[in-house]
């Protein structure tokens, strides 16, 4: 199977082409359209087990059922998009690992394991739910980006504010700290939590933080009844 | 009169230019960016006020239209539709039908083109297209938006998409509204219902759902006490 990529970068939808037999997995509500001779499967994530898949979705974003795609008797394909505008980008695992943003994580075949790697409850106070997934294996991953994608090449020291992180390479060792020198001022800077990378590898970052998006979209709109 | 359609998809601007006075275009109230200073706007409800109720309370489109009307040769006008995304030109032969989602439709050029609200059945509202579609009957062009970028679908046979993401379809094609994954995938796969396609026609599926970004935005309202 493969993934190709169209109508980049501001409302980009990705197609994964299946040959007969191929299979892709992807987070529900993500698919936009299908051939007719896509099986269709929706699982429990339960990857990790049961408790540790309830944990990802309730902390990570990530939902808690998968839908597995199958093409039968020919090849097919299967379109996807995220809930907001912005890019989609593919990387290839060749037996290495990635850590995903939970938000970010789309698809994969079969022959990438998804499972979970919990940051900490740290990231609760900053309101960005910090929570990676971790891709393993050979093959694609397919991520959404809000806004444009950056790929950094990482060789030294990257500070990464956490709502802007979509994906980095194992290899980079990361803590969460605050971004000022103090907790109040780290919270009047508006930056809230920034990861501190160090090592050597790949680092991609979304050019817009959905949060911030929505919280200042969110203060706007008419409050709803508790 | 002739056409362009400027920074699209992500923001698609239409761009008209009236080549000899007492040509015309009809556009969706709100939909005017910017024209040249001789033309001449007439408001209207179009087809009566029946007619306009109905496509108002019904069709989700507005009240009002617009006729735009150069009084000088090489007049031109901006048009925008309310979401960011594409904006594409669609020729109609005479005769020819295609339904558009409500909220779709932009402008129109020709006298003959005909526009209607169309009752979808029960199983197009509880499959998520709503209750009404705009039907249009050629010949003409018409000009619609979508929310991210259009993709055209040629079926030959059947195809399968998301309710939210369709724009608009020819009405060569069929639909049967179904359940996503089996009773589990109802639920759960976060799909719902889907819809089936089938016959020999063009679909034109749109890159991102606005009920996607309304659910991502609903949880950042701030919420008010029952006092």
């Amino acid at each position: 199977m493969h993934y190709e990529i169209q109508y980049r970068p501001a409302h980009a939808l990705a197609f994964a082409h299946l040959q007969p037999g191929e299979s892709v997995r992807a987070e529900a509500s993500a698919m936009v359209s299908m051939t007719p001779n896509v099986a269709v499967e929706t699982q429990a994530n339960t990857g990790g087990g049961l408790l540790k898949s309830l944990k990802r979705s309730m902390l990570g974003g990530e939902s808690f059922f998968t839908n597995r795609f199958t093409a039968v008797g020919s090849p097919g394909h299967v379109s996807f998009a995220p809930d907001l505008c912005g890019d989609l980008l593919v990387h290839e695992l060749t037996g290495t690992q990635l850590l995903i943003q939970g938000s970010s994580y789309v698809s994969a075949p079969d022959s990438v394991q998804i499972d979970t790697k919990f940051q900490g409850f740290k990231g609760f106070f900053s309101g960005e739910s910090l929570f990676f997934l971790s891709a393993t294996g050979y093959g694609p991953v397919l991520m959404n980006a809000f806004g444009a994608v950056e790929t950094l090449d990482l060789n030294g020291e990257l500070i990464v504010d956490t709502g802007h992180l979509v994906a980095f390479t194992s290899g980079i060792e990361y803590t969460v700290t605050k971004a000022g020198k103090g907790w109040i001022q780290s919270f009047l800077s508006g930056e809230g939590l920034v990861l501190r990378m160090r090592g050597q590898g790949r680092v991609y970052i979304q050019s817009r933080n959905p949060a911030e998006y929505g919280r200042a979209i969110g203060a706007e709109l008419p409050p709803r009844r508790s | 009169m002739r056409y362009d359609v400027l920074d699209a998809p992500d923001f698609g601007l239409l761009r008209i230019t009236l080549e000899r006075a007492g040509e015309r275009i009809v556009a969706e109230s709100g939909a005017m960016v910017a024209m040249d200073a001789k033309i001449k706007t007439e408001t209207s409800m179009r087809g009566g006020v029946l007619a306009a109720a109905k496509r108002k309370v019904l069709g989700g489109e507005s009240l009002f239209q617009n006729t735009f009307i150069a009084e000088a040769d090489q007049q031109r006008l901006f048009l925008a539709p309310a979401p960011e995304g594409d904006l594409r030109a669609l020729q109609l032969a005479a005769g020819q039908q295609f339904f558009l989602q409500s909220g779709a439709y932009v402008a129109h050029v020709g006298e003959e083109l005909k526009l209607d609200t169309q009752w979808g059945g029960v199983r197009s509202f509880f499959g998520g297209l709503g209750f009404f579609m705009l039907k249009l009957t050629g010949p003409g062009t018409v000009f619609y938006a979508s929310y991210g970028a259009v993709h055209p679908v040629a079926v030959s046979g059947n195809y399968i998409c998301d309710t939210g993401h369709i724009v608009g379809f020819g009405s060569e094609l069929t639909y049967t509204i179904q359940k996503f994954g089996g009773y589990k995938g109802l639920f759960f796969s976060g799909e719902g219902l889907v819809c089936n396609f089938s016959g020999q026609g063009q679909l034109l599926l749109q890159t991102r759902n606005p009920a996607s970004l309304v659910g991502f935005l609903n949880p950042y309202r701030r919420v008010q006490s029952r006092s």
